[in-house]
């Protein structure tokens, strides 16, 4: 038996619609048709949130303090903030093809967390060295949550920027954008947080990356449950 | 079979609001639509009801298409999310016995062209494997438009083609089909 004659079987089904249903159909849509306006394409909406993402982080700094990159140096400078405009972009690129049903997808949005985390961690683990763990709790925990004040105000601006949008998988959605919001907060973090202990790093400012996904991600469930 | 670039104008028309392109597009498209719902193993009922409900949930969002992109991923992805959350509100609320009730309509009502029966046929799929046949067979869909509707690489639309066309062969082997077109696999 060849794929041919499979195909042959599958295709020789008798099923109809009712026409009377698409009849119905039909004239239910007429009834309450008005023109619409078509989402702008892909790049700009990618380009929109990227943008978003590269000023709330600025502002944030701009109101606590640039110590964090003025301490940093160049030869750490092209490195993080590179990476973190590189997976920001791609963040945001998901994000906008999370919310318009049948768009292309490079990676799914677990893949892009794993990615961007581990890239972050990467980078953290290759540029510093100071294995110091005092005050490690404390100021860790002062870390995730200002990376999660700006993760949070990003986040609401991505779903204002992409609201006309449609996720057919909202927890998938969701998992994209807590992803960018968390890459946004973590980009505020390496403007401002003039700690570069390694383990503070590794540990507290890539959490805000993984915080936000998990966040992003149960607020998608929690809606597609409704 | 119609093609996308027609879809592509048919779907402009649409948003622009014209009523004839909107009843153009249901009339095309319903009945691969409905078939794809036919073929996960629901009732004819619940079919149109979910033929109904994709159609109005296209019409509310008809905006998240994009001119010049493919139509039928847009519209597959929005089908699959309808069956999806179908599914899940009805094993929510429905009996088991209500469920079982329901299987004969849905045995009785298509047969294929050499008397068999498709839906036990297409029942030995899991779910993954039998929505790619639909796409690809009924609505004959490429293997990039279902990755985009499944969200889901051309890699893994293969393998699972690929598979579920090995149990489909196994399956109508068992059925005594298996003389058909004997010697190779095409």
């Amino acid at each position: 038996m060849t794929n041919k004659d499979i195909d042959d079987i599958l295709k020789s089904s008798t099923h109809e619609a009712d026409p009377a249903l698409l009849a119905g159909i039909a004239a239910s849509i007429s009834a309450r048709l008005a023109p619409v306006r078509p989402l702008p394409p892909s790049w700009a909406l990618t380009a929109a949130i990227a943008v978003i993402c590269g000023i709330v982080p600025t502002v944030a700094a701009f109101f606590l303090g640039f110590q964090g990159i003025e301490r940093l140096g160049m030869d750490r400078i092209r490195w993080i903030f590179p990476t973190l405009v590189l997976f920001t972009i791609f963040a945001a690129s998901l994000t906008v093809a999370e919310m318009i049903p049948g768009s292309r997808r490079i990676v799914n949005a677990g893949t892009l967390l794993a990615a961007s985390s581990l890239a972050v961690l990467a980078v953290f683990a290759l540029l510093f060295h100071d294995f110091d763990m005092s005050r490690f709790i404390p100021q860790g925990l002062v870390c995730l949550g200002v990376g999660m004040l700006v993760a949070i105000p990003t986040g609401l601006a991505n779903w204002l920027a992409l609201r006309r949008g449609f996720a057919v998988n909202a927890t998938s959605a969701g998992l994209a954008a807590g992803t960018l919001a968390g890459l946004a907060g973590v980009i505020a973090l390496e403007l401002h947080c003039p700690n570069f202990r390694a383990m503070h790093l590794m540990v507290w400012h890539t959490a805000v990356i993984l915080v936000g996904a998990f966040t992003g991600a149960m607020l998608g469930s929690l809606i597609a449950r409704k | 079979m119609h093609s996308d670039a027609d879809l592509q104008m048919l779907m402009a028309r649409y948003q622009a609001g014209d009523p004839a392109a909107a009843a153009a597009l249901v009339n095309q498209l319903s009945p691969a639509l409905h078939r794809f719902f036919m073929m996960q193993y629901v009732s004819r009922r619940h079919a149109d009801d979910l033929l109904q409900e994709t159609w109005l949930r296209i019409h509310e969002i008809r905006h998240t298409y994009r001119p010049g992109e493919p139509v039928l991923p847009w519209l597959y992805a929005i089908a699959r999310h309808i069956r999806v959350d179908h599914y899940r509100k009805t094993t929510r609320v429905e009996t088991r016995e209500r469920q079982v009730e329901q299987l004969p309509e849905v045995s009785a009502s298509r047969q294929g062209s050499a008397g068999m029966d498709l839906d036990a046929l297409l029942r030995s799929l899991p779910e993954g494997q039998r929505e790619v046949i639909a796409m690809l067979k009924i609505s004959d869909m490429s293997l990039e438009e279902v990755a985009r509707a499944t969200q889901s690489s051309v890699g893994s639309v293969k393998q699972k083609a690929h598979r579920a066309y090995e149990k489909l062969r196994e399956q109508l082997t068992r059925m005594g089909f298996g003389h058909i077109g004997a010697g190779g696999r095409g």
